[in-house]
Formats: C-alpha cells, structure tokens, sequence
C-alpha cells in the first residue's frame, strides 16, 4: 500500500511531465477510438448496405456460377436451376433461419435512346424478395415490383444517366442462351434511391416471369437463392454448415464476406492502418515514458539509495517505479477514454461526410450517405488496458535500472 | 555474543592498477547498548566501516558478523531483510521520502520492517516516537515543511521506530546548528539508555564525541585508538 502511495505521490512531483506524457497517451486513445468507431461504423453500414440490397447473409448457387460472378464476368443464364423442396427445405432448417428468395441475375446492356450501359438483371420473386431485401423501402418513384408485370425497376443513379422517369421506356439486350441476345422492353415502373451505390447504378429489378420466358427458361428458374438470417454474426458457420449439407448436390453456399472479399480485405486494411498509426503514437508515448522514468531514477536516486538501507528490496523498487508508469498510463487512458466517449458521440450522432473526402463508391464500398461512426465499450476497456500495459512494459528497464543501483553508490549519489 | 564482530576486515575498492584500500584489516567488536563513535579524518575508512557494518556493502576479506550472521555469505535479499529488521540508518541529508508527511515517512519504516501487524499499534507507536523526538505537532507536515533540525529528529524517529538493534549515524549533525545537534544527540542519548538500542556514529564534530561512550579513531584504513568512557 504504502509503496502505491509513493508512486502515486511521485506522479505529482513534476506534473507537467506527467501531464505531456499522459496527453501523448490519451492521444493516442482518442485516435484509436476515433478510428475504430470510423471503422466499425463503415463496415457496419457497408455490410448492411451489401446484405440489405445485394448479397444477404447466405447466398446458394453452383461452383461455376460463383467463379463467374467474382471474376466479374458475363452472367449467362446456363448455370440457373429450379430450386428442388429438398434444397429448401436444407435452407429452411439452417439456424437462425429468417426468409429465402430465389434470384435469377442475368447480365445485360441497358438502353434508353442512343446510349447503352452494361447492367445486371436480377429477376425477382415478388413475393419473397421483400422479405430477404429492402430494396423496396426505398423507392422514390411509380411502384415496385408486384405480380408477374413487365416494368423494371431502377436506380435513381441509372435514371439520372438516361433521364429518365417512371413510364419511360428501356431497351434491354440480356445476355440469352448459347450468348445470343435478347432485346426485351417496356416502361420503368419505379425508381429506388438505395444507400448503396453499385445497385442504384448497375442493377435493374424485374419479375422473375418476364425474364425467364424472355431467356427461354422455366419461369421457377434461378441461378441464386438469396437466404436471410436472424443475425449476420450467423452468416459465416451457417454458410459452412449449409455448404457441407449440399456437398453432392451440386451447389454450394457461402457467406456474404465470402461474396466480398474485396470489403473484407478492405475492413483488415483499414484495421491494420488503424493499429498501425496507433503503434507509432504509442512508441512515441513509450519512449517518453522511458524518458520519464530514466528521469525520475536520476533525480531520487539518494532516495532509492535511502530505500534500499531501509530494506526495501529490488523487487519492491521496481513496483514502485512500475506503479507510476502505470499511473501515467492510467492518467492518459482514462483522459483518452473520456474524450474519445465525447468524439464517438459525435461520429455516432452526427457522422461526418466523406464526400468532401473520396468516392467511396468509386472504390466499391457500398456507402452513399455520411458514415456515422459505432460505440464499442469493449475498445474502450482494451485500449484502456493496453494503454497501462505499454506504459507498464516501458518503465521496466529504467525501473530495473534504478532498483540494481549499488545503496552506498546512491546514498552518495556516484 | 557481542552484537557486531569483524575480523581483520578488509575493503578494496577499484579495480586492476587503480585500486584503493579502504580498510586494512580491521578487528572491532560492538556490544548490545553501546553509544560508540567513529571519527577520523576525511577517506580515512571510517563511512565504509559504517557501510560494511550496516550490511550495505561487503568486505573483500575478513568476516564481518552481525547478530550472529556474516553478512558475506548473505544474498542481497537476505541482507535487505537484515536492514529491514535489525537496523537503522540516520544520514547527514536526512534522505527523508519528499512525497511523504512526517508520520508516513515513520510509518513506512515501521511497514516495511513488518514488525508490528496492527494498525492501531502501529499508529500509536508512530505517534509515540515522534512525540518522544519533539515532532508531536508537526507530524502531518511533509519534509520540504520542516527545518533542518526537524529533518534529523525525523530521522532518528524513523530509525528507531523499528526497534532495531542497531543504529548508523553518518554525520548526523553536519548540517545542524549547535543547539540543534545537541537536542538530536539528546534524543539519541535518551533512546539509547530507554531502549538499549546500539548507536554507531561517525562523525567529525567534537559535540558528538562528547556525548560517546566509546571512541573509536579511525586512520588509514585501520583503528588507530579504541577508548571507553564511563
């Protein structure tokens, strides 16, 4: 208790030492916070941005299907199948089940007048394809799709490129059998304003029907179905439970992350650059702690000299200068912690806007509003502790240094 | 038993051609009780005898005994368990804890010697010896609040609220007044006779050699006079 009550003294001894370093610290805090509630904020709205209007929790279609789609390639409708009861019913039984819809995405060259735009065609089931995405939640224009009609609907990003307005016509060249195209056409029937930038640009919705019969398929074809959990946490060990039950049948499942490599190579970037920027502010905020300690051993080196005759061992000199450290490392996490509560209050409530900054659709994150950042109590408690370890771990050498001092030498301060 | 037997002690400091002897060969014995005083002109041994004496360094030869246990032989644990217990320091800067009050810097003496468990008896006798030092009024205070004076008795209260059976004295009046040093080697005087406790000095200042019962001169490493006083 006594040797806590010493350290605890000696941080008051040069206050403004203690202050600059623990600011260091609480910088360094305050940055970590700010960024992991950025990240956490962005890979949150980008995965509910992906899996609320492209790619649910857990998606089922055929090896070759999947290769094609990653590779960005041309979406012929020869992978499509009719999903069989037993298949379904494997989907059904998946924990955490919530909605299926089965899709049919067809590529295809959109056409309004002269101009022509590369789209993908995602035939829809009306009547379940609401309770897998959202996309309907967002219309801004006419109606979304009901019924077996023939209108698409588009993104107010792929309107805004043709002008054009619900009742307008299209043209669509889809990418039939064999590559042979097949021009299909009628009026917009609505327009969607999604969160997510690719679909209000590159994808049109229309009914299943429609489309088959245009492709030549059974109007019950699909080349996805498209399954919703209760939870994304799900997503990954029911995608593989479910992939392990459809061995043999010829179709896999995976993951949305699967389905995003790209976002997930991203999300790891962005927290490798996060840890990284911290490490720096850290190895700044160490060496000054060394700086410190280094400091206080020559200044109260008769003193050490003094405890060492009054018996204390080195071990117990060393708790004390470890007990500062800690203390300064406590200083400046909690001050970091403080106001990295007030700066994730603001990135949670208010966001802050990147378009000043970047296109993030450019870069293909499916973020087209402000990015709103997300509390996460348990980086406060790591950061917090890590901050205290780093401290900790920095005043040991100068700690061991200043407890092996010879007592005579340091009574007469040689 | 006497309480401190050393046998033709020797201390060498340096190392290779720049080597110096500190002590030659020094035989001393220190009965339980004494009040003795080691004086001598400056690097004649007489603050490395105190430190071998007070377990803070080791002899390069002889044998050194305190209580019975050569401290050679000792570990640095084993030796700060002996200071911890058995032996008290005064030093000429005081070298009170800045950090801590008057009483706290007593206490601690008195916690880390882990003499005395109880909070309330450990409270009482902090209280009692720095009554006892003349410092019953001032005990909250923290160092850079008291005088030179006050410093030193709260020194020797720190040194003696252990109990132990030994206490060093490095020119404890060297930075005192004359009718400072004489109320602190009261002080002393008075612990030594109520408590039986062994007061080793070294000093320089005649007043302190007044007061010893026993003088030990001390020249070239080696004691030159052994002398008791009644």
């Amino acid at each position: 208790m006594y040797l806590l009550t010493i350290a605890l003294r000696n941080l008051l001894r040069r206050r403004g030492r203690t202050f600059l370093i623990a600011s260091i610290l609480a910088l360094a805090v305050i940055f970590f916070l700010f960024m992991e509630s950025l990240m956490s904020g962005v890979m949150d709205t980008t995965f509910s941005n992906l899996v609320d209007f492209e790619t649910p929790h857990i998606e089922v279609a055929t090896g070759e299907f999947f290769a094609r789609a990653d590779d960005d390639q041309v979406l012929p409708p020869g992978e499509s199948f009719i999903p069989d009861e037993t298949v379904l019913a494997e989907i059904r039984a998946v924990e955490g089940f919530s909605a299926l819809t089965p899709v049919l995405d067809i590529s295809a060259d959109f056409a309004a007048g002269k101009y022509e735009f590369p789209v993908m065609v995602r035939a829809i089931d009306p009547g379940t394809f609401g309770e897998v995405f959202k996309t309907g939640d967002y219309l801004v224009g006419g109606d979304f799709i009901e019924g077996d009609e023939p209108g698409v609907v588009i993104g107010e990003q792929l309107a805004g490129v043709f002008d054009l307005e619900v009742g307008d016509s299209y043209v669509l060249h889809l990418h039939g059998q064999r590559g042979a195209p097949v021009k299909l056409q009628g009026q917009v029937a609505g327009i969607v304003s999604v969160p997510n930038p690719d679909m209000n640009l590159r994808v049109v919705l229309m009914a299943r029907e429609p489309a088959a019969s245009a492709i030549r398929l059974d109007e019950a074809s699909a080349n996805r179905i498209m399954v919703r959990l209760e939870n994304r946490d799900q997503a990954v060990s029911q995608a593989e439970v479910l992939g392990r039950k459809m061995e043999g049948s010829g179709l896999e499942a995976r993951s949305y992350r699967e389905a995003a490599e790209f976002l997930v190579s991203l999300e790891a970037w962005g927290y490798l650059e996060t840890y990284f920027i911290l490490a720096l502010f850290l190895l700044v905020g160490a060496i000054g702690i060394i700086s410190v300690m280094v400091l206080a051993a020559i200044e109260r080196v008769k003193e050490i000299g003094m405890m060492k005759a009054m018996g204390l061992t080195e071990g117990e000199i060393v708790r004390v200068f470890v007990l500062e450290a800690a203390g300064v490392g406590a200083i400046g996490g909690a001050i970091g912690c403080l106001l990295g509560a007030v700066v994730v209050f603001f990135m949670e409530t208010y966001g802050i806007s990147m378009e000043a900054f970047l296109d993030l659709g450019a870069l293909g994150v499916p973020i087209a509003d402000r990015i709103y950042g997300a509390w996460n109590a348990f980086s406060f408690v790591v950061i917090f502790v890590f901050v205290v370890v780093v401290a900790v771990a920095a005043s040991l050498v100068p700690a061991y240094w200043a407890a092996r001092k010879d007592p005579v030498d340091a009574i007469q301060h040689r | 038993m006497a309480l401190l037997e050393m046998e033709r002690v020797e201390k060498i400091y340096g190392q290779g051609e720049v080597q110096v002897l500190a002590l030659r060969g020094v035989d001393l014995e220190i009965e339980e009780g004494e009040f003795a005083t080691v004086f001598g002109p400056s690097g004649s041994g007489k603050t490395t005898l105190l430190n071998l004496i007070g377990a803070l360094d080791k002899p390069t030869g002889g044998t050194v005994k305190l209580n019975g246990c050569e401290i050679g032989q000792m570990s640095k644990n084993e030796l700060a368990g002996l200071r911890r217990k058995d032996i008290g320091f005064i030093f000429q800067s005081y070298n009170l804890i800045p950090v801590l009050s008057a009483y706290e810097n007593v206490e601690f003496a008195l916690t880390i010697a882990r003499k005395d468990r109880s909070r309330e008896k450990k409270t009482q006798k902090v209280k009692d010896i720095l009554r006892r030092v003349g410092l019953g009024d001032m005990m909250h205070r923290r160092p850079n609040q008291l005088s030179g004076g006050q410093k030193q008795r709260v020194a020797v209260a720190r040194a003696l609220v252990k109990e132990p059976r030994l206490i060093l004295a490095d020119e404890p009046t060297a930075n005192l007044d004359s009718e400072t040093s004489r109320e602190v080697l009261e002080i002393m005087l008075r612990m030594n006779r109520e408590l039986n406790t062994t007061f080793i000095f070294s000093t320089h200042d005649p007043m302190v050699m007044e007061y010893a019962r026993r003088l030990l001169e001390i020249r070239d490493g080696m004691i030159s006079r052994d002398e008791r006083r009644s």
